[in-house]
């Protein structure tokens, strides 16, 4: 088989809002750039369809909109799952020229009118979410990549990592149309393939129909750990609050607006049980709202009848700018905000960070960089990376270190014909299986599992239970048999999904507290634990097992 | 079907494949093959589910995978067209 090469500065794996801010970034700071996309860097990821926040402090007049405030409450919401001084660096420095740059390539934050429309949500001291038209922010973005030079492989998933003397100097790559394979050379490489969804058991039934996009499934997190890098934050499951048949975001806009959530008793259970009432934070919500479930109070709607006219034209005029279809399932649904309260459901769960400002994922420092020299991360697969205003920020800053330490370096040497095949052969294997189980079988087992044992309520023996199961289920990967090439991109995302399942189970069992409840809820050890656990848990391969340490965080309490 | 095609507005261009981010849309362009009634005669043949009567002389979209679809809206916003309409399946607009 030949296999083409290319070589850049710097390799960037994930096109999406990280990776594309990571392209600019690198590109701005005189690097030449190649960007491997599973799909197309126009409309993958996340925000391919859309978005409309995207949080920031503006430094008005007001005491909550400056950077110490910002600081404060990322430390309020998400104690001991970050570094201050890593969220100063990768988010707060490089915030004004974020802001700068998506006027520059055609999608200001602002309103038409010039200003900001500013909302405030999820334990906010005050309306930091900036509410903008982003329904055209992907294609404008990749427009301005191609624009800058950087040279992009769509429907190119990565297979690997390629490593020499324990530094990471480039990837493989599979064209999921034509079959083909490609090296990828480079001195430095970003990983930017946001969090891992498809883990959990759907409560909307199918699997796709999740919250953040249902293609990123942990890839880049996977390479990272395999090629000895430190993951941290990954005992934390996230969830959210959804329209109950569509995994659509919503959230932001209707509480932010001012909506109220509300049991089947007509009770509005967020008022009164948190000093913030509905504006509480994300995971005090989720949890509150589980509750009610649980105790039979449901179903739970989200109550926006209230509104005035004026909040109201403005929440239904902009409802499809995060979510573009949304507005068309209200209507096939027959839902009317301005006149009934909207059923939610609490979503499936995730990996993903703790708070809309800690991530989960690789561990970098305040440059991006991972453990693993020539290895930077930004976006949703790092861990102080989150959000829409992590993967602007971050992704720009991760792109700029990686570009600054490529061109300090020369480029290695290709990589040996027999690794490279060796690659090839792992990769399509279940190709040349002629019996075997479809990958979606496993997948079910994999999700069914994560939801029973590794979910919002854990247990010592439950997550062992959870980590014997999967290991059982593992031997059953070599059994995958796929017919085409696209589902030989699937089975890939199912490795990765069950090697983050273990992950996970494995740090919330190390965890012996509870912390951002329900995101890491351990029944058995039900209190946060300052003394003993203000920090991250670092995961680590050891000998293919999964290696846990922890490392504590010093907050200067004023 | 999640995303559903107007045939008679759509001009084949393409671009919903190409941007699907779940690699869901692929394009079917037909072939030319012997009739199997052996009489010699070629025939236009669909090699996948094309609805019924689409018209066999353009490409055409198609989801050969409907269930993997997220219903981003991506292909319904850049179809140059507006062939392309999103169509919610009954569980998600009954449970």
């Amino acid at each position: 088989m030949k296999i083409r090469e290319f070589s850049a500065d710097v390799l960037i794996i994930g096109g999406g809002l990280a990776g594309a801010n990571a392209a600019l970034g690198a590109a701005d700071t005189g690097a030449s750039v190649i960007v491997l996309e599973k799909s197309n860097i126009d409309r993958s990821g996340d925000i391919g369809g859309g978005v409309d926040h995207f949080m920031a402090y503006l430094n008005t007049n007001s005491s909550w909109d400056t950077e110490d405030s910002f600081l404060s409450y990322v430390e309020k919401i998400g104690r001991g799952t970050n570094h201050l001084g890593h969220i100063q660096s990768l988010y707060c420095a490089e915030l004004p020229a974020a802001i700068e740059r998506m006027a520059r390539i055609g999608n200001p934050l602002t309103q038409p009118d010039g200003t900001f429309y500013r909302t405030q949500s999820m334990g906010q001291p005050g309306p930091l979410w900036i509410n903008f038209n982003g329904k055209l922010l992907k294609p404008k973005l990749g427009k301005a990549v191609r624009k800058a030079g950087c040279k992009v492989f769509g429907r190119t998933m990565t297979a690997d990592l390629l490593t020499r003397d324990g530094q990471v100097v480039g990837a493989m790559g599979y064209h999921i149309r034509t079959g083909s394979f490609f090296v990828f050379k480079a001195k430095a490489t970003i990983i930017s393939t946001g969090n891992t969804n498809r883990l959990y058991e759907n409560p909307r039934l199918n699997p796709f129909n999740t919250w953040l996009c249902p293609y990123n499934t942990g890839d880049g997190q996977m390479m990272a750990f395999k090629a000895g890098a430190a993951l941290t934050n990954m005992e934390y499951m996230r969830m959210t609050i959804l329209p109950k048949g569509f995994a659509a975001p919503g959230f932001n806009a209707l509480v932010g607006m001012g909506g109220r959530f509300m049991n089947s008793l007509g009770e509005y259970y967020m008022e009164g049980s948190h000093p913030l009432g509905n504006k509480a934070p994300r995971y005090t919500v989720v949890f509150n709202t589980l509750n009610e479930i649980r105790n039979g109070r449901g179903p739970v709607y989200v109550d926006c009848t209230h509104l005035p006219g004026e909040k109201m034209r403005h929440l239904q005029s902009t409802l499809g700018y995060d979510k573009d279809t949304l507005p068309d399932y209200f209507e096939q649904r027959g839902e009317d905000l301005a006149n009934k309260p909207l059923e939610i459901m609490v979503s499936e769960g995730m990996q993903a960070g703790p708070t809309e400002v800690t991530g989960s994922g690789i561990k970098i420092d305040g440059e991006g960089a991972s453990t693993v020299p020539g290895l930077y991360a930004c976006g949703d697969s790092a861990d102080h990376n989150r959000c829409v205003h992590g993967a602007i920020t971050g992704g720009y800053k991760a792109g700029k270190s990686a570009a600054a330490y490529a061109l300090k370096r020369r480029l290695g040497d290709s990589p040996s014909a027999a690794l490279v095949q060796e690659t090839v052969d792992r990769f399509v294997a279940p190709f040349y299986n002629n019996n075997g189980t479809p990958y979606r079988q496993i997948e079910d087992a994999i999700r069914k599992i994560m939801g029973e044992h590794v979910g919002p309520a854990r247990t010592e023996m439950g997550l062992k239970a959870g980590l014997e199961k999967l290991a059982k289920l593992e031997i059953h990967m070599d059994d995958i048999k796929v017919d085409d090439r696209h589902d030989l991109m699937r089975v890939n995302e199912t490795r990765n999904l069950l090697s983050v399942g273990k992950i996970m189970a494995s740090s919330a069992l190390f965890r012996t507290e509870s912390r951002n409840k329900p995101y890491h809820h351990r029944l058995d050890f039900p209190e946060t634990d300052d003394k003993n656990w203000c920090g991250l848990v670092v995961v680590k391969q050891r000998a293919s097992a999964v290696d846990c340490s922890f490392e504590r965080i010093i907050y200067h309490d004023k | 079907m999640p995303v559903t095609f107007d045939l008679d507005k759509c001009d084949g261009c393409g671009t919903c494949d190409s941007i699907c981010p779940g690699d869901v849309i692929f394009m079917h362009r037909p072939k030319l093959v012997e009739s199997p009634d052996g009489s010699g005669v070629m025939v236009k043949i669909t090699e996948e589910r094309l609805p019924f009567g689409s018209n066999l002389n353009k490409r055409a979209p198609y989801l050969p995978r409907p269930e993997e679809c997220w219903h981003c809206g991506s292909c319904r916003q850049d179809c140059p067209t507006e062939a392309i309409s999103i169509v919610f399946s009954p569980e998600m607009l009954c449970i």
